[in-house]
């Protein structure tokens, strides 16, 4: 039964998964939003000194939390501009196109669908009638849809700017230089009327129609982030698909990543600006309005990596099957660091019908504890993206802004993951030990029967 | 032989290589191999590599490695599940000298 439905998801469920994560605008979705973590990691550090979890302290920042929020305004604050380069760069290349070309063309489209203000009129009021600080500034782009909140519109303008430069040049629609100009010349003339269409019809959409795609594009995404954040069926739908995945053999993050983490980030810039306006650091009315934005699943569920595999190395270390206490002991070091390929092929978990069951079933069980206890605000909410190497516990207290509650409830999801991983690995282990005996007996009768032979 | 291998974000692809490194040594295989993630992969795989290997959990995306080995022609293939961990590495090491030859 369980053999069947491993074999279904290895034929009929992973291909078009995978297909549907290589695809290639996807794909430079992908490249471009992981372009973008370096920042999205620096930069939410900051609400950790901006908020830090010793009240003393917090009183004294507080006075200088702007000037702190300033690195998380430059990075995460603007991620969408990153994104729409980083994310024009890789269809472009995808295309055997000038990845800068498409670089700069994407992110060009990406700043016309937002349109720069002069407030000078009213700064001039406010100088004349003698306020302090109040200076003109010229023509300002207000920051609001540059984070997360334009990151659909990246990546609409990004396909755009891509796919009007890459017709173009298939149909030869480009200036082409005579051979004696250097090729670097040539090619930025090459991306000279795409540009021109591009920038014409970005300016005509934007500012002539003056149609808010940003607007329109965020009314149609929004209920889905809603889902996919605080919803439980919403919270749970990455886990079970990232645990299928897996159990058929191919990365389940990396290919369910290609298509939340755009969501993921978004939700995680918001909740950064809910504590940056002063909001707390727990989930609901006042605080934080996203549960589940990546290290959510990160820190809480997929506890030495995906499937909650710290359990079942842990496990293994005490196992009276040689070959499982070997997977445990090769295992260990890399699980706690939350790499867990030597044991997903070395137990292996892949199209094991034993071991697949509680792989998929302790992070099920653990999103559910872990839902309900960010959701009641037991635990605070996720404001920093760590980096994913970190053991758990440490990730966990710096992802929740130094949250002691979330350690303990790391440490709590370890013991469940153990309990459920159990009766599991007992059958297995059970099964390995009964293999390696019948080899040994089979080894001693190979070798009885070279001696006969010798003899 | 120079081998490059590849997995999702260079990191589970390390321990393998860590653990082929030693298995080398006490061969006494002359093995200089190196570990990356996919976004490195179509520009390293440039570099004189002698064979390539890629990890099982991203066999999804063999097709896009091999087409950019077989652009730096370098021979490709993947690595069988079991072949991945630190357990393997003698198989591997059986896998990658009749890949380079």
């Amino acid at each position: 039964m369980m053999e069947k439905f491993l074999n279904w998801l290895e034929e009929k469920f992973m291909p078009p998964m995978a297909r549907l994560a290589e695809q290639r605008h996807l794909k430079a979705v992908r490249d471009g939003v992981i372009s973008t973590l370096p920042l999205i990691i620096v930069g939410s550090f900051f609400i950790i000194i901006a908020q830090p979890p010793v009240e003393a302290l917090q009183e004294m920042v507080a006075p200088y939390v702007g000037d702190i929020m300033i690195p998380f305004r430059m990075t995460v604050g603007l991620m969408s501009v990153y994104a729409a380069y980083g994310m024009g760069y890789s269809l472009a290349r995808s295309y055997k196109l000038d990845g800068v070309s498409g670089g700069v063309l994407s992110l060009a489209t990406f700043l016309m669908m937002n349109v720069p203000l002069n407030v000078d009129g009213v700064i001039n009021e406010a100088v004349e009638a003698g306020i302090e600080g109040a200076a003109p500034m010229g023509w300002v782009l207000p920051m609001g849809n540059l984070g997360g909140a334009g990151m659909f519109t990246a990546i609409l303008s990004m396909i755009v700017a891509v796919e009007i430069m890459r017709f173009m040049t298939v149909k030869n629609f480009t200036l082409t230089m005579p051979e004696q100009v250097p090729e670097s010349v040539a090619r930025s003339f090459e991306a000279l009327f795409p540009a021109t269409v591009v920038i014409v019809l970005a300016w005509i959409v934007r500012v002539m129609l003056n149609f808010d795609i940003n607007e329109l594009l965020m009314s149609i995404f929004s209920p889905l982030i809603e889902i996919s954040g605080n919803n439980y069926f919403g919270v749970m739908l990455p886990v079970l698909l990232i645990t299928l995945l897996w159990a058929a053999g191919i990365h389940g993050v990396s290919v369910i990543g290609s298509v939340m983490r755009p969501a993921w980030l978004i939700m995680l810039d918001a909740n950064i600006e809910a504590v940056a306006e002063g909001g707390s650091m727990t989930f609901g009315e006042g605080g934080l309005p996203y549960i589940a934005p990546e290290p959510f699943y990160q820190w809480l569920v997929w506890v030495g990596g995906a499937g909650a595999t710290l359990a079942l190395a842990i496990l293994f270390l005490f196992s009276k099957s040689v070959y499982l206490k070997q997977v445990g002991k090769f295992s260990i070091v890399p699980g706690i660091f939350n790499i867990n390929e030597p044991m997903i092929f070395g137990a292996p978990i892949v199209m094991n019908p034993i071991l697949a069951i509680p792989f998929i079933l302790a992070p099920v069980v653990t999103t559910t504890i872990s839902y309900f206890a960010v959701r009641v605000g037991f635990v605070s909410g996720f404001t920093v993206m760590a980096p994913w190497t970190l053991p758990a516990p440490i990730g966990a207290w710096m992802a929740t802004g130094g949250s002691f509650a979330a350690v303990f409830l790391v440490l709590l999801n370890i013991l469940v993951a153990l309990a459920i991983y159990y009766p599991f690995f007992k059958v297995y282990e059970k099964k390995m030990i009964e293999e390696e005996n019948e080899e040994v007996s089979n080894d001693s009768q190979t070798s009885k029967n070279t001696k006969t032979a010798t003899a | 032989m120079k081998v490059l291998m590849v997995c999702s974000g260079g990191m589970s692809s390390a321990i393998v290589v860590k653990s082929l490194k030693q298995e080398a040594e006490k061969q006494g295989v002359d093995l200089d191999i190196k570990a990356v993630g996919t976004g490195e992969f179509e520009e390293e795989v440039k570099n004189d590599y002698d064979y390539a290997l890629v990890a099982p959990q991203v066999k999804h995306r063999f097709k896009d490695y091999k087409a950019s080995a077989d652009a730096a022609g370098v021979p490709c293939e993947l690595i069988p599940p079991r072949g991945y961990t630190p357990l393997g590495a003698p198989s591997l090491i059986k896998q990658i000298q009749a890949g380079v030859n």
